[in-house]
């Protein structure tokens, strides 16, 4: 039994993907989609990126750059998977990237992944306990 | 500033810190995508590669503002790379690592390390240092004849045989190269003007004390020419001698004539830093 749903918003509501059956897999990125709307009302937190292989789910501050959002996090997944491999570090855990203005955190749960972005001051430790405690 | 220089000073301080932090697996330092240092424990290729990955989520960073720090936790361990002034440096730690030590040391050491290099090492061919041409004779005279009336007339005859050197002997070769050294004094002087009919526009005059301290220092070692430094941070290269004239001896003064004042862009009374260049 396969739904589809679909629905962009142009406001900072979050954009729902879903194309998905019921699932063990489903339950975790519901679950996941609900932890992170949580975060979302941290303070210093801008935004998040949920996607898993079947459905996304992506608050932003700027939706406008939504896509640009979604490679910098598919980026830095690929290349922190590289870099382990290289040092035989195992299944990476989380990665963070700290910019100028904005810190983004990264990780994959299960078959999820997940990147949320935030302002330099925001305790991104205390967001990873939350995530993935 | 000449890599070489950063490489020495940066491998010794990276195999110190991993004799220090045997839980520091690997560690390097690169910038614009080049290794300039790395531990004994890091295979080039691996570094090679992590740049190139690291690389890759550097061309998407300008919507973060750019890239200052990357950090990877895996579940044996975890990778760092930090922009420390322009370089960055990658750091591998085992999960037994202490974290906190280990950062510590590394944010403390690195960044003095490379500041020591930079104060120690100010100038090289890398370097937008400017080096001062010397004229022919004929133009240098015409120019010295309207020079200011402070000329000190008691030299003339030295003044010429160093304006009749060839273009060859007076490019001083790099010394960067040569760690093993001790590193050049660095003395700061007030400049006073020099000027004359007969006075090259390419050699300041120092004290005599402060050229038999360098002699002192390197012996054997060839020292022709003298980096200078503003305060501004203006670099130049010349020849020098020592102050012939008593009055101006151990005032902690350098004679430096007009030419070089433009260059540097400063004027009498000013301070000026000075090394030497040796050979």
């Amino acid at each position: 039994m396969v739904k589809q749903k679909r629905s962009i918003h142009e406001t900072a509501e979050p954009v729902i993907v879903d194309d998905v059956t019921s699932s063990e897999e489903d339950q975790v990125f519901t679950d996941l989609s609900k932890n992170l709307a949580e975060i979302r009302k941290t303070e210093g937190v801008v935004g998040y990126i949920l996607r898993s292989t079947t459905a996304a789910t992506i608050d932003l501050k700027e939706p406008e750059k939504i896509v640009e959002y979604a490679i910098l996090s598919s980026q830095v997944l690929d290349s922190s998977r590289e870099i382990s491999e290289l040092f035989e570090l195992g299944d990476v855990e989380s990665t963070l990237i700290e910019g100028k203005e904005i810190n983004a955190l990264c990780l994959v749960i299960g078959e999820n992944k997940i990147g949320i972005f935030m302002e330099k001051n925001a305790d991104h430790a205390d967001i990873l306990k939350k995530v993935s405690p | 500033m000449n890599n070489n220089v950063y490489a020495f000073a940066l491998k010794s301080t990276l195999d110190e810190i991993q004799s220090a932090c045997p839980d520091v697996t690997n560690t390097f330092i690169f910038k614009d995508g080049k290794i300039l240092a790395k531990g004994e424990t890091t295979d080039e290729n691996t570094a090679d590669l992590t740049i190139n990955a690291f690389d890759s989520i550097m061309e998407r960073a300008d919507l973060i503002g750019g890239l200052e720090a990357v950090t990877i936790q895996g579940a044996n361990g975890r990778v760092s790379i930090a922009c420390m002034n322009d370089f960055y440096l990658t750091t591998v730690l085992s999960k037994k690592a202490d974290e906190k030590y280990v950062n510590t040391l590394i944010r403390v050491l690195i960044p003095t390390v490379i500041k020591l290099v930079e104060k120690i090492h100010p100038t090289s061919a890398d370097d937008e240092t400017l080096t001062v041409e010397p004229e022919p004779a004929e133009e240098e005279a015409a120019e010295e004849e309207v020079e200011s009336a402070e000329a000190d007339e008691n030299e003339p005859a030295e003044e010429e045989t160093a304006t009749t050197e060839t273009p060859e002997e007076e490019e001083a070769p790099e010394v960067d190269d040569e760690p093993l050294l001790p590193e050049p004094p660095v003395t700061q002087l007030i400049i006073e003007n020099l000027g004359g009919l007969l006075v090259p526009s390419d050699t300041v005059r120092i004290d005599k004390a402060v050229i038999t301290q360098w002699n002192d220092l390197y012996g054997d070692k060839k020292i022709e020419e003298v980096d200078l430094e503003t305060l501004d941070g203006k670099t130049t290269r010349c020849k020098f001698k020592h102050i012939k004239n008593s009055k101006h001896k151990e005032k902690g003064i350098i004679q430096m004539p007009e030419k070089i004042q433009l260059t540097l862009e400063v004027t009498k009374g000013e301070l000026v830093m000075v090394k030497p260049v040796v050979e």
